[in-house]
C-alpha cells in the first residue's frame, strides 16, 4: 500500500517538475525572443516549412475527410429523411471540429516530428554549443521564430483545410449522391457564420502554440546520441497530440 | 606576468559521478596550453566550465581577474565575443552553406552586410587551404577533415583573442591531423590569441602547446612546457603518452556522463 502511494506520488512530483521546466523553458524563450536582435530570415523560413510545404498534407487530409463525412452524414440522415441537412453537417463539422483537430494531428506528426529531431540533432551534436560561442542565444535564434511561425500558420493551414473540406463534402454530394450543386452551395452558406471559422481558426493558433513548444522543449533537451533524438520526437508527437485532444475540449467548451 | 584565466579548486559531479574534483590551472595571455588526459577524464566538461555552458558546482574561475561564475547573461554574452571555439566534431550548422557557417558571428551578432561578411568568409576559408568553390557548399557535401577546416575559419572569422578547441584532430587521419596543428599553431600566433587546447593526440598536443597539463582522476596531476613531457618523472605523464596498459592509470569502466 505505502510502495503504490509512493510510486504515485513520484509520478506526480515528476510531472509537476516536468511542467514546470516547459513553463520555465517558454519563459525564457519568450524573454530572449522578446529583445532584439530578431532573426526575421529564421521566421520566414519557418513560416515556409510549416506553412507552405504543410499544405499538401492538411489539403489531403481535409478533402477526403469532408467527403468521408458526406457519404456518412448521407448513410445516417437518409434514415429519416434529413438529407438536406447534409451540407450544413459538413461545413460545421469542418469549420468548428475536424478541420483544426485534424490539421492539428497531421502538423503534429510533420512539424513537431521534425523540430524535435532537427534541434534534438543540432544539441547532441553540440551546434546549439557552438550557437552559444557564437554570441547568439539559441532560444531566441532556434526556438522563438518557430514558436512564432507555428502561432500564425496553423490558422492559415486551418483556413484552407476548412475550405478544401467543405469543396469535398461538395464533389461527393453533387457528384456521387446526386444533390443540386446550387441548394447545396446556398445551404452551406446560409447555416455556416463567421463565428464557425473564428472559432476554429482560434482553436488552431493554440493547436500550432502547443505543437512548437513541445516539438522545440522535447529536441532542445534531448541527449544521448541517435537514440536520445529518437525519444524526443516520440514524446513531442505524443504529447502535443495529446494536449492537443484536451485542448480541443476546453476551447470548445470556452467557445461554444 | 598575468594569467588570462585561473582555476581554483573547479568541482563538478554529475550525479555520483564526480567528473572534476578540484582542477587548478593558470593560463597565461597569449599561451597556448593543452590539456591532456584519456577518455571520458573531464576534458570536455572542463572547456564548457570555462565557456560558461556548464555550471560547476564549486570554486571559481577568473578570466582577467574577473570571476566569470558571477557575471549576468549579458557580461557573459559580451564575453564569448572575444571567443572561438572549434568543436570536437566541427558542430557546423547543416542547414547553412560553408561561407554562411564562417560569417555566423559578423551577421548574426556584429550584424555585418551579408555581401561583406562573404568577403571576410571567403578570406577566412582561403586562410585555411579551402577554395571558394566549398563556400557555396553545405556541410554535408565536405569531407571530415575540410569540415574541421571550416570550423577553424569559423573560430577565427572575427579575430578573437581567446581560443579553445575540443580535440581538434579526432577523427582524421595523420596527414589532415598535421595540417589542422599547423593551422592551429598559426592562427594562434597570428591573432597573439591565448589558446587551450584539449587532446589525447600527443603528436597535437606537442606540436599546439607551449605548456601541457595533463587531467586525471578530476584533477591535474601535471602541468609543464610542452618541450619537458618526454622528460618528466611523472608516472601518470609516462603512462599516458608511451601508451602503456599498466601503471597509476586506471581505466574507467563505468558510464560517461554526456553534456
Amino acid at each position: 500500500m505505502v510502495w503504490a502511494l509512493a510510486s504515485i506520488g513520484r509520478v506526480f512530483l515528476d510531472f509537476l517538475a516536468s511542467t514546470g521546466r516547459l513553463i520555465l523553458f517558454f519563459f525564457q524563450s519568450l524573454i530572449q525572443g522578446l529583445k532584439p536582435p530578431y532573426y526575421f530570415r529564421q521566421l520566414f523560413h519557418q513560416f515556409w516549412e510549416i506553412g507552405y510545404l504543410s499544405l499538401p498534407v492538411v489539403g489531403l487530409t481535409a478533402l477526403f475527410t469532408g467527403m468521408v463525412l458526406a457519404l456518412q452524414s448521407y448513410t445516417g440522415f437518409s434514415r429519416f429523411n434529413a438529407e438536406g441537412a447534409i451540407a450544413s453537417v459538413v461545413a460545421l463539422s469542418m469549420t468548428r471540429e475536424l478541420g483544426p483537430v485534424l490539421a492539428g494531428l497531421m502538423i503534429s506528426g510533420r512539424i513537431g516530428a521534425a523540430m524535435a529531431a532537427e534541434i534534438g540533432t543540432m544539441r547532441v551534436t553540440e551546434q546549439i554549443d557552438a550557437l552559444a560561442t557564437l554570441s547568439t542565444n539559441p532560444q531566441k535564434y532556434l526556438i522563438m521564430p518557430r514558436l512564432l511561425a507555428g502561432i500564425a500558420m496553423l490558422p492559415l493551414l486551418v483556413l484552407v483545410a476548412d475550405i478544401v473540406g467543405i469543396f469535398g463534402g461538395y464533389v461527393v454530394s453533387v457528384y456521387r449522391l446526386g444533390f443540386n450543386p446550387a441548394s447545396y452551395l446556398k445551404q452551406t452558406f446560409d447555416f455556416v457564420e463567421v463565428g464557425d471559422f473564428t472559432s476554429g481558426l482560434i482553436k488552431a493558433a493554440f493547436f500550432g502554440f502547443i505543437i512548437a513548444l513541445m516539438g522545440c522543449y522535447h529536441g532542445f533537451n534531448s541527449k544521448g546520441g541517435a537514440q536520445g533524438v529518437g525519444k524526443a520526437t516520440t514524446y513531442a508527437v505524443v504529447s502535443s497530440s495529446i494536449l492537443i485532444l484536451i485542448a480541443n475540449y476546453f476551447l470548445t467548451a470556452l467557445l461554444f | 606576468m598575468t594569467p588570462k584565466f585561473t582555476l581554483k579548486n573547479i568541482k563538478k559531479s554529475f550525479g555520483h559521478k564526480h567528473v572534476l574534483q578540484g582542477v587548478n590551472l593558470e593560463v597565461f595571455t597569449g599561451e597556448s596550453m593543452v590539456i591532456i588526459g584519456g577518455s571520458g577524464t573531464g576534458k570536455s566538461v572542463l572547456l564548457k566550465c570555462l565557456l560558461g555552458l556548464i555550471q560547476v558546482d564549486s570554486g571559481s574561475i577568473k578570466m582577467d581577474g574577473k570571476d566569470i561564475l558571477e557575471e549576468s547573461l549579458t557580461q557573459h554574452e559580451e564575453r564569448l565575443q572575444d571567443i572561438g571555439v572549434v568543436f570536437q566534431g566541427s558542430a557546423l550548422f547543416d542547414s547553412l552553406k560553408v561561407w554562411e557557417n564562417v560569417a555566423f558571428r559578423l551577421i548574426h551578432a556584429q550584424h555585418m552586410d551579408r555581401k561583406q561578411a562573404k568577403q571576410i568568409a571567403l578570406q577566412k576559408l582561403s586562410a585555411v587551404g579551402l577554395s571558394e568553390s566549398v563556400a557555396e557548399l553545405s556541410p554535408a557535401e565536405i569531407s571530415g577533415g575540410m569540415q574541421r577546416r571550416v570550423a577553424l575559419a569559423r573560430a577565427i572569422a572575427t579575430q578573437p583573442h581567446i581560443l579553445f578547441f575540443d580535440e581538434p584532430t579526432s577523427g582524421l587521419d595523420p596527414i589532415f591531423s598535421s595540417v589542422i596543428n599547423d593551422l592551429i599553431r598559426r592562427s594562434v600566433q597570428d591573432l597573439g590569441a591565448t589558446a587551450i587546447t584539449i587532446t589525447h593526440d600527443m603528436n597535437s598536443a606537442r606540436h599546439i602547446g607551449d605548456r601541457i597539463a595533463m587531467l586525471y582522476d578530476g584533477k591535474i596531476v601535471w602541468c609543464g612546457p610542452a618541450h619537458e613531457i618526454d622528460n618528466c618523472d611523472n608516472p601518470y605523464v609516462q603512462q599516458f603518452i608511451h601508451g602503456l596498459p599498466t601503471g597509476p592509470i586506471q581505466l574507467e569502466t563505468d558510464i560517461r556522463h554526456v553534456a
